[in-house]
C-alpha cells in the first residue's frame, strides 16, 4: 500500500487552506438540504454544480463529497422534533427519535444520532479503504437472485416491528408493498392501479408517502392533544446535558454502531440495492440483537443509532462502484458522477492505476467532512432540542406547509399534494388505533427491489436461482435470523410467565 | 346496534384496510401473470389477515359500547372529537388552498387563518408568523433557491 500517496492526499486537504475553506462551506450546505424535507442531497449537488464548474478538479471534488457525506446528518433533526424526514432513509430514525422526543429526550436523541452519523461517516470512509483489493468480486457475487433475498431479508423485520400485534404489523406492512406496485409493471409495463394517471407511473413518491404516514397524523395528533411534542418538564433533557448522553449512547453501544456502520456501508456499495433499504436492515438488526426488542418503537436509543449509522456508513460504500465501475451505488452518486466527469475526473477502472491520488482525497474528505459536520452540529442541537418544547398551535402551521412542499419537491407533482392527503387522514387513524407504521415504510422501499429482482432471477436462472451458493448464504443468513429472533422471544415470554407466576 | 359498532373508528379503520386489500386483489386477477404475481402474493393473504383483524376489532368495539362511559369522560370524549375534526378539515382547507391558490399566495394566508381563527392566536403572532412563511417560500426557495414552486390550479388557469 502507498502510505505516501495516502498521507499526501490528507496534506493535500489540511494543509490546503483553499481546500478546507471549500470543505468548511459546504459541510453546512449539505446539512442545511438534508434537514429539509423534500430538498435532499441530489438537489444539493444540481444546484452548486455550476458554481464547481471550472474549479481544480480535486478541490471540486472535495467540495460536492463533503457536501454529499453529511446531507444525512442533519436530516435526522427534523425527524426527530417533529416525525418529517428529510429523505426516505431517514424514516427509519422517526420510529425510535419521535417517541424519545416525546418523552422529553430530543437532546439525547439528537445526540445520539450525531454521534451514530459522524462514527458511521468515518467507519463508513474506513470500509471504503478496507475493501479496495477485493472490491471486484465482492460487487460481482451480487445478482438478482441475492438481491431478491437481501429484499426479503428486510421484508421478514415487518414481524419484528409489529410490536405487540402481529396482524396488525403484517397488514400495514403489506400495504406499504401494494403501494409500492401501483406503477408501470417493470417487467411487463402494464400499469397496475394506475387508473390512467400518469404521474403513478413511476410510482408512488416515497417521500410523499412517508410524509403522510409519519408527519401528517403527529400532526393532527399534536393539535388534538393540544400542547407540544415534548410533554416533560422544558429542563428535564433539554441543552448539552442530553446531547452529551445521546453521544455516549453511541460509545456504550459501540459494537452496535460499528456492526450497523460495516452493514450500512456494505449495502451502500452494491448497486441498484438502493441506500434507504440499508437503514431499514440495521434497524432491523438492532431489534434482532436487542435483550429487549419489545421497547423499540416506544424510544429506544438504540433504534436511533442503528439507522444513523447506516445512513452515513453507505454513503461511502456508494462511492466506490461509483470511483471504479463508474456504476452509481444510488441516484445520489449517479449525479455525483456526472459532476465529477464534468470537474475532468473519469471514473473506472483506471482510477485504481492513474487516479489513486483522487481516491485517497475523497476517503479522507468523506472522515473529514463528518468529523467537521458533528463539530458544527454539537453547537446548534441544544437550541434544536427546545423546539419540542414550542406551542403545537404554532408548530402545526409550518409543518403542515413544509410537509405539503417536501411532497411537491419530490416529483415536482401536484397530484402528491392527494396522496400526501388522503393517505396523511388514514395514517392518522392508524396511529389513534396503534396499527404500528414502520413496516409500511419497509414495504414501500424493499417491495419494488423484490419484485424486480425476483423477475429478473427467474429470466436468467428459473427457479433454480434459489440454489446459487450466494442466495443460499442468504436462505441461511434469513431462516438463522428469524430463528434466533423467535428462540429470543420465546424464552423472554417463559421468563415473564414464570415471574407471573411467581407473584401470583 | 351492529351500525353503530360498524361507525366506530376502529372498526372503519380496520374495515377500510380490509377493503384496500379486497379491490387491489380483484383488480390483480386481471392483469397479466407476470405483472399479477407479487400483487396477488401479497394481496390474497393480506384480504385473509384484513378479514380477521375487521372481526377482532368488531368484538373489541362491541365490548367497548357495551360499557357505559363515566360521565366525566363524556366531555372529555367530546372534546376530542370535536378537536379531531377540527384538525382533520383543517388539513383538507391546507390541501385545498395549496392545490388552488399554490404555495406563494396560499401559504401566508393558511398559515394566518390557522392561527388567528384556528387557535386563536394573538394578530401580533398571526402576523409575524404568516410574514415570516411568505419570506420563507418566496425569499428562501423561489427567489434564493431559485426553485419553481407550483402556483395552484385556479392561479395558474387564470394567468394562463
Amino acid at each position: 500500500m502507498d502510505f505516501s500517496g495516502i498521507f499526501s492526499a490528507l496534506f493535500n486537504i489540511i494543509g490546503s487552506p483553499y481546500n478546507m475553506f471549500l470543505l468548511l462551506l459546504a459541510v453546512p450546505i449539505g446539512m442545511f438540504f438534508g434537514a429539509v424535507p423534500g430538498l435532499g442531497g441530489k438537489l444539493g449537488v444540481v444546484m452548486v454544480i455550476p458554481f464547481v464548474f471550472g474549479m481544480e478538479p480535486i478541490s471540486g471534488a472535495i467540495f460536492l463529497i463533503s457536501m454529499h457525506a453529511v446531507v444525512h446528518t442533519a436530516g435526522s433533526v427534523p425527524s426527530i422534533l417533529f416525525g418529517v424526514p428529510g429523505t426516505g432513509a431517514e424514516a427509519a430514525t422517526i420510529v425510535d427519535g419521535l417517541p424519545m422526543n416525546k418523552k422529553g429526550e430530543a437532546g439525547r436523541a439528537m445526540g445520539a444520532a450525531l454521534g451514530a452519523s459522524g462514527l458511521g461517516g468515518v467507519i463508513g470512509a474506513l470500509f471504503l479503504l478496507a475493501v479496495l483489493p477485493v472490491l471486484r468480486p465482492v460487487i460481482l457475487a451480487f445478482s438478482p437472485a441475492e438481491f431478491f433475498l437481501l429484499a426479503i431479508f428486510g421484508i421478514t423485520f415487518i414481524a419484528m416491528l409489529s410490536g405487540n400485534s402481529l396482524i396488525k404489523g403484517l397488514l400495514v406492512g403489506f400495504f406499504g408493498l401494494m403501494v409500492a406496485f401501483i406503477n408501470l409493471d417493470p417487467n411487463t409495463g402494464i400499469e397496475r392501479y394506475t387508473f390512467g394517471m400518469y404521474f403513478l407511473w413511476d410510482g408512488v413518491d416515497i417521500i410523499t408517502a412517508i410524509l403522510a404516514i409519519f408527519a401528517i397524523p403527529e400532526m393532527i395528533a399534536l393539535g388534538v392533544e393540544g400542547g407540544a411534542m415534548a410533554m416533560k418538564d422544558k429542563h428535564a433533557k433539554a441543552g448539552y446535558k442530553g446531547v452529551i448522553q445521546g453521544l455516549m449512547d453511541v460509545v456504550k453501544n459501540w459494537g452496535l454502531a460499528v456492526r450497523t456502520s460495516i452493514i450500512g456501508a456494505f449495502i451502500g456499495m452494491i448497486p441498484g440495492l438502493g441506500g434507504d433499504a440499508a437503514t431499514w436492515i440495521c434497524y432491523g438488526h438492532a431489534i434482532q440483537t436487542s435483550k429487549d426488542p419489545e421497547s423499540f418503537g416506544k424510544g429506544n436509543v438504540r433504534g436511533v443509532i442503528a439507522p444513523e449509522t447506516a445512513n452515513n456508513s453507505k454513503e461511502g460504500g456508494s462511492l466506490l462502484p461509483t470511483l471504479f465501475f463508474a456504476v452509481p451505488g444510488s441516484s445520489g452518486m449517479a449525479i455525483l458522477l456526472g459532476a465529477f466527469v464534468m470537474l475532468g475526473i473519469q471514473p473506472g477502472p483506471s482510477m485504481a492505476i492513474t487516479g489513486m491520488d483522487i481516491v485517497w482525497t475523497l476517503i479522507w474528505t468523506l472522515m473529514i467532512a463528518n468529523v467537521v459536520a458533528v463539530g458544527m452540529f454539537l453547537l446548534f442541537v441544544p437550541l434544536f432540542g427546545y423546539l419540542s418544547y414550542v406551542r403545537g398551535s404554532l408548530l402545526i402551521p409550518f409543518v403542515f406547509t413544509l410537509t405539503f412542499l417536501g411532497s411537491f419537491l419530490g416529483h415536482r407533482a401536484w397530484e402528491n399534494l392527494i396522496i400526501l392527503t388522503v393517505l396523511g387522514i388514514f395514517g392518522y387513524f392508524l396511529k389513534k388505533y396503534s396499527w404500528p407504521r414502520a413496516p409500511f415504510v419497509i414495504g414501500l422501499i424493499l417491495g419494488p427491489i423484490a419484485e424486480d429482482s425476483y423477475h429478473k432471477a427467474m429470466m436468467l436462472w428459473g427457479p433454480e436461482f434459489l440454489l446459487r451458493p450466494g442466495a443460499l448464504t442468504m436462505i441461511t443468513l434469513i431462516v438463522l435470523s428469524i430463528g434466533i429472533y423467535s428462540w429470543r422471544m420465546y424464552k423472554k415470554s417463559k421468563q415473564t410467565d414464570e415471574a407471573n407466576h411467581s407473584v401470583s | 346496534m351492529f351500525l353503530n359498532i360498524l361507525r366506530t373508528g376502529r372498526v372503519l379503520t380496520a374495515l377500510i384496510m380490509f377493503l384496500i386489500f379486497l379491490s387491489m386483489t380483484i383488480l390483480a386477477m386481471g392483469y397479466t401473470d407476470a405483472a399479477a404475481l407479487m400483487p396477488l402474493m401479497i394481496g390474497i393473504p393480506g384480504t385473509i389477515l384484513g378479514l380477521v383483524q375487521l372481526v377482532m376489532e368488531y368484538r373489541v368495539a362491541k365490548r367497548e359500547l357495551a360499557i357505559e362511559p363515566d360521565d366525566s369522560e363524556i366531555p372529555k370524549l367530546k372534546l376530542e372529537r370535536k378537536n379531531e375534526i377540527q384538525m382533520i378539515l383543517w388539513m383538507v382547507i391546507f390541501f385545498i388552498g395549496l392545490l388552488s391558490f399554490g404555495f406563494t399566495y396560499a401559504s401566508p394566508i393558511l398559515v394566518f387563518s390557522f392561527l388567528y381563527i384556528g387557535k386563536k392566536e394573538s394578530l401580533t403572532i398571526s402576523i409575524i408568523s404568516s410574514v415570516c412563511t411568505l419570506l420563507v417560500i418566496y425569499g428562501f426557495f423561489i427567489q434564493t433557491l431559485q426553485i419553481p414552486l407550483f402556483n395552484g390550479l385556479i392561479v395558474e388557469w387564470l394567468f394562463d
